[in-house]
C-alpha cells in the first residue's frame, strides 16, 4: 500500500551548543548531541488528517522540517507520495507548510503583494496567478483586506493568509505546525472548521497537524501519534489512543445505595453521595462482563438507576502515555518503542 | 531559464516595493550621496595631482570612481549575508525554502535589489560629478566599461556568496567580510594609489578584483582608453572572476547541505 506521507526509521540529532565555561574547561572536547528523533516510523494515508502530539521538545517540529525538506535526517527516510524528501525538486511541489510564525511574511507589503511574491516562488503559472490569488483570498475570507499592509492584520488574519499561501500551488499534502497557537478561541474554532470542511472534506488534502492542543486534535484528526522524546509512543485512531492504558472499560453507575462490603467483579474508583442515592465510578475486574456486575448488584439488593460507560478523554490518555514507562528497546531488536492501537 | 529570471524579478519587485514604502529614507540617502560627493570634491583639492599612480587623472575623478566602486564591492560583500540573516530573523526564509525554488536561487536573488541599487548609486555619483563639477566621461569606451562592470559584478558576487556561505555555516561572525572589506579599502587603490604603499606589500592588490575593476573603469571612463589598452587588466579581472564565482557557488552548496544536515538552515 502506498501512503501520502511515510517515515521509515527517521533519526535526527543536533549538536548542543557549548557554554563559554565548557569551552574554557575543555576547548577541544566533543560537543554533546541531543537526540530529537529516535527511529520514527510513520504512515499517513491519502486524505487523512494525522495529528502529531507531544510535549515541548518531543521532536514534532523536527519531524515536520524533515518532511518539508528543510532538515536532512541522520538515518532513515521520509517520503512524500512515495518520493524521498532528499529529492526536493520532486517533493516540494507536493507540499504546503503552515507555520505558527506570524513573521513569515513581509510586513511592509499587502496581503495580495505577499501572495503574488510567493505565487511566483511556488511556480503558479502567470496566466492563472491573479485568479488563483483572488480565489484563495476569498476562501480564507481576506478579500476585503487583501490590499491592507500585512502589519495591519490581526493574528487570525495572518494565520489565514499563511494557509492561503500554502495552497497557492494546490499541494496534495499540507504540514501544519501548531496553526492555532496564537489565535483566540473564536479564531481557533473558525480555523478548525476551515480545515475540516474545506481542506479535508472539499479538497481531500492529506494533513499532518502538529499540535499541543488536545481538544483540537480530538476534533480534527482521523489518527494520532504521540511523540515523546523523539519516539512515537502511541499511534492509532483517536478512540484507540484515548483507550490507552485502560485495562477494561470504566463505568459510571447511579444506584440507590452502595454496600460497603460489596464483593462483586468490580474495582471501585470513586463513590459520591447524590440526592437519593450514590454515584459510583468503577471498572470491571479481569474477565468480568457488565452483566456479571449487574447480577451481583441485584443479588445485593442494589437498585441501579443508570449505567454509562465512562469515556476517557484524550487529555487523560495523554497523561497516562506520558506517565507510562518507556518500552525497553533493548528487549526487542529494532523495536521502535511504539504501541499501535486500533485499525490503521 | 525564463522561470528563474521571473523569480529573480519577483525578488527585485518585492524589495523595490518595500524600499519605496520608506520614501523619506530613500530621499535622504540621495541627499547624503550628494553631500559626500561635495565633500570629496573639496577634500581632493588638497591632493597633489602629480601623485604617483594617479596616471594623469584629476584626484577628484580618480577618487570618485574609487568611492563608488568600493560601495559596490561592499554591497556585494555584505548584501548576501545580511539578506540571509534578515530573512532568517524575519522568519521568511523558511517560507521561501519550502517553495519549489532552489535554495541557491533564494540566496542569490535575495540580494538582487542591493546590486541594482548599488548600480544606481554608482550612476548617481557619476551624474552628480558630471552635472556639478563638469567631469568628462568618455562615452566611446562604454562597451569596455560595461564589460568591466559585468566582470566586477560577477567577481564581487563570488565574494559575496562566499561570505553568505560563511554565515549559513557559522551563523555569525562573518569574518570574511571584515577581512575582504579591509583589504579592498586598503590595497585596492580605492582612496589612494597602491604605488604609495611599501613595495613589499603591493602584491596583495594584484589578488583583489577591485584593483583591476578600478583600472578598467578609470581608464575607459575617464581617459577614454580602448579595449586593446585595457585587455591585460580585463584578463586579470576575468581570471579572478573565474576563480571566485565557482568557488562561491561550490562553498554555498556545501554550506547549504551542511546547514540542512545540522538543522540550522533557517535559524539565526
Amino acid at each position: 500500500m502506498s501512503y501520502a506521507v511515510e517515515g521509515l526509521g527517521i533519526e535526527k540529532s543536533f549538536v548542543r551548543k557549548r557554554s563559554l565555561g565548557q569551552l574554557l574547561r575543555d576547548p577541544f572536547g566533543r560537543a554533546e548531541r541531543v537526540h530529537a528523533l529516535r527511529g520514527v516510523d510513520l504512515q499517513v494515508g491519502d486524505g487523512e488528517i494525522f495529528g502529531l502530539l507531544g510535549p515541548n521538545g518531543a521532536g514534532k517540529t523536527t519531524l515536520l522540517k524533515i518532511l518539508s525538506c528543510l532538515v536532512l535526517p541522520d538515518k532513515g527516510q521520509a517520503r512524500i507520495l512515495g518520493v524521498d524528501t532528499a529529492d526536493e525538486d520532486r517533493v516540494k511541489p507536493q507540499l504546503g507548510l503552515v507555520t505558527t510564525d506570524e513573521r513569515s511574511f513581509y510586513w511592509r507589503l499587502s496581503g495580495r503583494e505577499n501572495m503574488r511574491f510567493f505565487s511566483i516562488l511556488y511556480d503558479v503559472p502567470s496566466d492563472r496567478r491573479m485568479a488563483r490569488i483572488d480565489e484563495l483570498l476569498e476562501r480564507v475570507g481576506l478579500t476585503e483586506a487583501a490590499d491592507q499592509r500585512f502589519s495591519d492584520y490581526s493574528a487570525g488574519m495572518k494565520q489565514r493568509l499563511s494557509i492561503a499561501r500554502s495552497l497557492l500551488h494546490d499541494p496534495p499534502v499540507l504540514l501544519m505546525d501548531e496553526p492555532t497557537r496564537s489565535l483566540d478561541p473564536a479564531a481557533s474554532l473558525e480555523l478548525r472548521a476551515f480545515v475540516k470542511d474545506e481542506l479535508k472534506a472539499r479538497d481531500r488534502k492529506t494533513i499532518i497537524l502538529a499540535t499541543h492542543n488536545l481538544p483540537e486534535a480530538e476534533a480534527l484528526c482521523d489518527r494520532l501519534a504521540i511523540l515523546i522524546k523523539g519516539k512515537i509512543r502511541q499511534e492509532g485512531s483517536v478512540d484507540a489512543v484515548r483507550a490507552f492504558g485502560l485495562e477494561t472499560h470504566g463505568y459510571e453507575l447511579e444506584v440507590d445505595r452502595w454496600p460497603g462490603d460489596f464483593s462483586g467483579p468490580a474495582q471501585v474508583h470513586k463513590t459520591e453521595s447524590i440526592p437519593d442515592g450514590t454515584l459510583v465510578q468503577l471498572s470491571l475486574t479481569d474477565g468480568a462482563e457488565l452483566g456479571d456486575l449487574l447480577s451481583a448488584l441485584m443479588h445485593a439488593g442494589v437498585a441501579v438507576r443508570r449505567c454509562d460507560r465512562h469515556e476517557s478523554d484524550l487529555e487523560e490518555a495523554f497523561t497516562r502515555i506520558l506517565d507510562a514507562e518507556e518500552p525497553d528497546d533493548s528487549a526487542k531488536p529494532g523495536g521502535s518503542g511504539r504501541q499501535t492501537g486500533g485499525a490503521v | 531559464m525564463i522561470r528563474l529570471l521571473r523569480k529573480a524579478w519577483a525578488f527585485l519587485e518585492r524589495d523595490l516595493r518595500a524600499e519605496t514604502s520608506y520614501r523619506l529614507s530613500f530621499l535622504l540617502q540621495i541627499g547624503g550621496m550628494l553631500f559626500s560627493v561635495l565633500a570629496f570634491y573639496f577634500m581632493t583639492k588638497m591632493i597633489d595631482p602629480d601623485t604617483p599612480g594617479l596616471d594623469g587623472i584629476p584626484p577628484f575623478q580618480w577618487m570618485l570612481i574609487g568611492l563608488s566602486f568600493q560601495f559596490y564591492f561592499s554591497t556585494a560583500l555584505y548584501s548576501f549575508s545580511q539578506k540571509i540573516r534578515n530573512e532568517q530573523m524575519l522568519g521568511t526564509l523558511e517560507a521561501m525554502l519550502v517553495s519549489p525554488t532552489p535554495t541557491a536561487m533564494v540566496i542569490f536573488s535575495s540580494a538582487s535589489w542591493d546590486f541594482v541599487y548599488g548600480g544606481l548609486r554608482v550612476g548617481l555619483y557619476l551624474l552628480f560629478a558630471v552635472l556639478l563639477f563638469g567631469v568628462e566621461i568618455h562615452t566611446s569606451s562604454l562597451p569596455t566599461v560595461a564589460l568591466g562592470v559585468l566582470l566586477t559584478l560577477l567577481s564581487s558576487a563570488g565574494l559575496g556568496i562566499l561570505s553568505a556561505s560563511f554565515i549559513l555555516y557559522f551563523k555569525r561572525g562573518d569574518p570574511i567580510n571584515l577581512l575582504l572589506s579591509s583589504l579592498t579599502t586598503f590595497f585596492g587603490s580605492v582612496f589612494f594609489p597602491v604605488e604609495n604603499l611599501p613595495e613589499s606589500v603591493r602584491f596583495i592588490s594584484d589578488y583583489l578584483p577591485i584593483t583591476w575593476s578600478l583600472r578598467v573603469v578609470r581608464g575607459a571612463l575617464l581617459k577614454g582608453e580602448s579595449f586593446a589598452t585595457l585587455q591585460y587588466d580585463l584578463l586579470q579581472l576575468g581570471i579572478l572572476t573565474a576563480i571566485l564565482l565557482p568557488a562561491g557557488i561550490f562553498f554555498s552548496r556545501f554550506a547549504i547541505r551542511r546547514a540542512k544536515r545540522e538543522g540550522t538552515l533557517v535559524h539565526y
